[in-house]
């Protein structure tokens, strides 16, 4: 293998591989980042085994071939080397080093043969469709702080993307739970994602997702299977493992009956929660939020630290009520909310409420009360 | 030596019905999600282990879908009635994808649990399997399959798993999810939960025939000479793991100075039993050999005298010396000298007992046995 590349090419490519390479791997062939050169360029793929990303890069090459290199160190060198330069690599295989040559620096990298290389096999995808970047983006970002991270449910470990009907539209919804909130945010069904399967998105591959899509503004294409699921972006391309469970059947946990509607200024209440939160225990973040026509109040206390009030303006004309929720879960969502306003749908102190952005049908968030 | 760890292995000899009964188990269609392979130890579990996960992981397991799917050839296309070639086994080129990667740690759908390195230096490992090292499987199994087959768990030496390692497991075992096979690996499955027990199936290994044994050494140990292979043979009683650890120990030679020492017997030739002791005190390697012959060979000759019979030569001479010592003292005695010398060593070695100073108190216990009668 021999091939000339642009240093930044390479460095930007490399930084998206060697995200996925954990620093400290017990199996050595994991910490390489393998790369093939053909005559369409160079692709560098890394994994660690539960996702996989290939990149793909124009270089030069003169002779083609492929094998794996230690992507931390890799990318440390190229990291330092100045900008613009060229960097070439080869590798003939007799010693087992890879050669890196830029300006009057040089590198000998050992490698590891590449049949050793995981093989993540992509197998047959069965449904195949775009999605703007941003779409993509908002059924994350709507949904990613509700992942459970409790490992003995490990089918809430992560997003369940899967085709609904939304009051007879088809919708790509995406669900998130960890047990105490709920989040649920959808996009008008995608061309070719009808009759999908539900799959369950993993948290680290939706963190390297969320982390690509921050860098493409084009489409991303995706693929998906029962056991797998690919995300096509410009040059890169993220495969990943589902997890393999059933997601609960969330829609029973959304309440409909709920009748107190209470809407307040987002920005305020979550500025107020903020506030009074500075005093509620560091163990159970407790607030009590009392409800009264026109008005909302917050209130935190604790034996240690003392108490909190505040008021806030609000629309409300239901009957006078208390209720406690876990401040982090409230700020959390209320983070989400990008319209002014936020709706809260109540029914009693023990009851699930539903949070809605006024603005925004597409999301709806539901979270469990505390005692307080 | 070649390499003989289970993971890089891919010769098994003498187990080939074991290896049948897998594939005849398959052939039915009912393998089952856990297999618990018991044995005496060195005779090869964790190498049937490892090839019956490259077999399941290479696809061979499930009949082909079609032409060109991995891994036809054992069974060819047809679902059934399968025949099973005589010579079939689960052997696999290692060459073969499914092989190196496995060998290279990187075969996504295969996990291994053992015990943990504890020092990273002298590679010394902890005693036990800890729960840490067990709850991994959880999020293994929670996850789609990464080459789209079945998942596969090697718990080598399962014995050694703690309680609550144990109780994780079984957590796994009480529900795995489709297509996913426990290979739990055991010497000594008596201390497994009787609950894993129950939810495995049993696979059990004998301890290897003299012949096979013979020609495993002379191929692993070329460099020993037709007598000393014999002594081996004897020594290892069926087990190659153990002739090739007692030769790489100086076991053989150990064997023979013990001997030769006892026969001295009853006057014990002091300098020999100190230049011993140092020796041992200095050498890892010689000290567990020792820590596993001399309690080894007590049983046995006692266990002789109980049956009546001569016991089998392992080194020359030592029918003679085996004899005096039954002689010289009821059996019952023997018995107590050989539990004594065995808790010494395991208490040497359990709390780092000063070594020269367990060699010297094994001997001096022989020594009494023999002054007292």
């Amino acid at each position: 293998m021999k091939l000339t590349i642009e240093r930044t090419a390479l460095l930007k490519s490399l930084g998206h591989v060697q995200s996925v390479v954990e620093r400290r791997n017990t199996i050595p062939i994991l910490s390489n980042v393998r790369m093939e050169a053909t005559d369409r360029g160079v692709s560098l793929n890394a994994t660690d085994m539960d996702l996989e990303i290939v990149e793909s890069v124009a270089a030069q090459t003169a002779v083609p071939g492929s094998t794996t290199a230690p992507a931390h160190t890799l990318y440390d060198i190229v990291r330092k080397l100045p900008d613009g330069s060229q960097v070439e690599l080869a590798y003939d295989g007799g010693d087992g080093q890879l050669v890196l040559k830029a300006g009057r620096s040089r590198f000998s990298l050992a490698c590891l043969p590449v049949e050793d290389f995981p093989a993540m096999s992509a197998g047959a995808f069965s449904h195949t469709f775009s999605l703007a970047a941003a779409e993509l983006r908002g059924l994350i970002d709507r949904t990613r702080f509700a992942i459970s991270t409790e490992e003995t449910r490990y089918y809430l470990n992560g997003i369940f993307l899967h085709a609904a009907d939304s009051d007879g539209l088809p919708v790509l919804r995406a669900v998130a739970t960890d047990g105490h909130r709920l989040a649920r945010a959808e996009v008008p069904l995608p061309e070719g994602a009808k009759d999908m399967p539900g799959i369950i998105i993993p948290r680290k591959t939706v963190a390297e997702l969320r982390k690509l899509i921050d860098e493409t503004g084009m489409d991303v294409t995706l693929a998906l299977s029962d056991q797998k699921a690919r995300f096509d972006f410009d040059d890169t391309r993220l495969t990943s493992k589902l997890i393999d469970g059933t997601f609960p059947d969330y829609e029973r946990v959304i309440p409909t009956e709920n009748d107190k509607v209470l809407e307040v200024d987002c920005k305020l209440f979550a500025q107020a929660v903020d506030r009074v939160s500075a005093i509620s225990t560091e163990k159970s973040r407790a607030i009590k939020v009392t409800v009264d026509s026109g008005s909302l109040t917050l209130s935190a206390s604790s034996p240690d630290a003392g108490s909190a009030v505040e008021e806030i303006e609000a629309s409300y004309d239901s009957t006078a009520m208390d209720i406690g929720f876990n401040s982090r879960y409230l700020l959390d969502i209320l983070g989400q909310v990008e319209g002014d306003a936020v709706r809260l749908t109540l029914a009693d102190a023990a009851s699930p409420t539903v949070v809605r952005d006024v603005a925004d049908a597409s999301a709806v968030y539901v979270l469990m009360p505390m005692r307080v | 030596m070649t390499d003989l760890s289970p993971r890089t292995n891919p010769d098994l000899l003498g187990h080939g019905d074991v290896e049948r009964e897998i594939l005849e188990t398959q052939a039915s269609g009912r393998v089952g999600h856990a297999w618990l392979i018991s044995g005496p130890r060195g005779v090869g579990k964790a190498t049937l282990a490892y090839r019956f996960a490259r077999h399941i992981l290479a696809g061979r397991l499930d009949p082909p879908e079609g032409e060109g799917a991995m891994g036809c050839g054992l069974f060819g296309a047809e679902a059934a009635p399968v025949r099973i070639a005589p010579d079939a086994g689960l052997g696999m080129d290692p060459e073969h994808p499914v092989f190196r990667r496995v060998v290279a740690g990187s075969h996504g759908d295969l996990r291994v649990i053992e015990r943990a390195v504890a020092d990273e230096k002298t590679g010394r490992r902890k005693t036990e399997i800890v729960v840490g090292d067990v709850r991994d499987l959880a999020h293994f199994m929670g996850m789609t399959p990464s080459e789209g087959g079945w998942r596969v768990v090697i718990v080598d030496e399962a014995e050694t798993m703690n309680r609550n390692a144990a109780n994780a497991l079984l957590k796994v075992l009480e529900e795995p999810p489709g297509r996913a096979m426990l290979l739990l690996v055991s010497h000594n499955p008596a201390r497994l939960l009787p609950t894993i027990r129950s939810r495995c199936r049993r696979l059990q290994l004998g301890a290897l025939g003299d012949d096979i044994l013979e020609h495993l050494i002379a191929r692993h140990l070329p460099e020993l000479g037709p007598e000393d292979r014999r002594s081996l043979v004897a020594l290892a009683e069926g087990s190659i793991g153990r002739a090739i650890d007692l030769a790489g120990q100086g076991g053989l030679d150990l064997c023979r100075e013990v001997i030769s020492m006892l026969g001295a017997l009853p006057r014990l030739d002091v300098t020999r039993l100190h230049a011993l002791g140092d020796k041992v005190a200095r050498d890892d390697q010689a000290f567990s050999a020792l820590a596993e012959l001399f309690p080894w060979w007590l049983a046995r000759m006692t266990r002789s005298g109980a049956l009546g019979q001569a016991p089998a030569q392992v080194i020359s001479g030592e029918a003679e010396v085996a004899a005096r010592l039954l002689g010289a003292a009821p059996l019952d005695r023997w018995i107590e000298v050989w539990e004594k010398v065995g808790s010494l060593f395991e208490r040497a070695r359990a709390v780092h007992l000063d070594r020269k100073q367990t060699v010297l108190s094994a001997f001096l216990a022989v020594e009494q046995t023999l002054g007292r009668s």
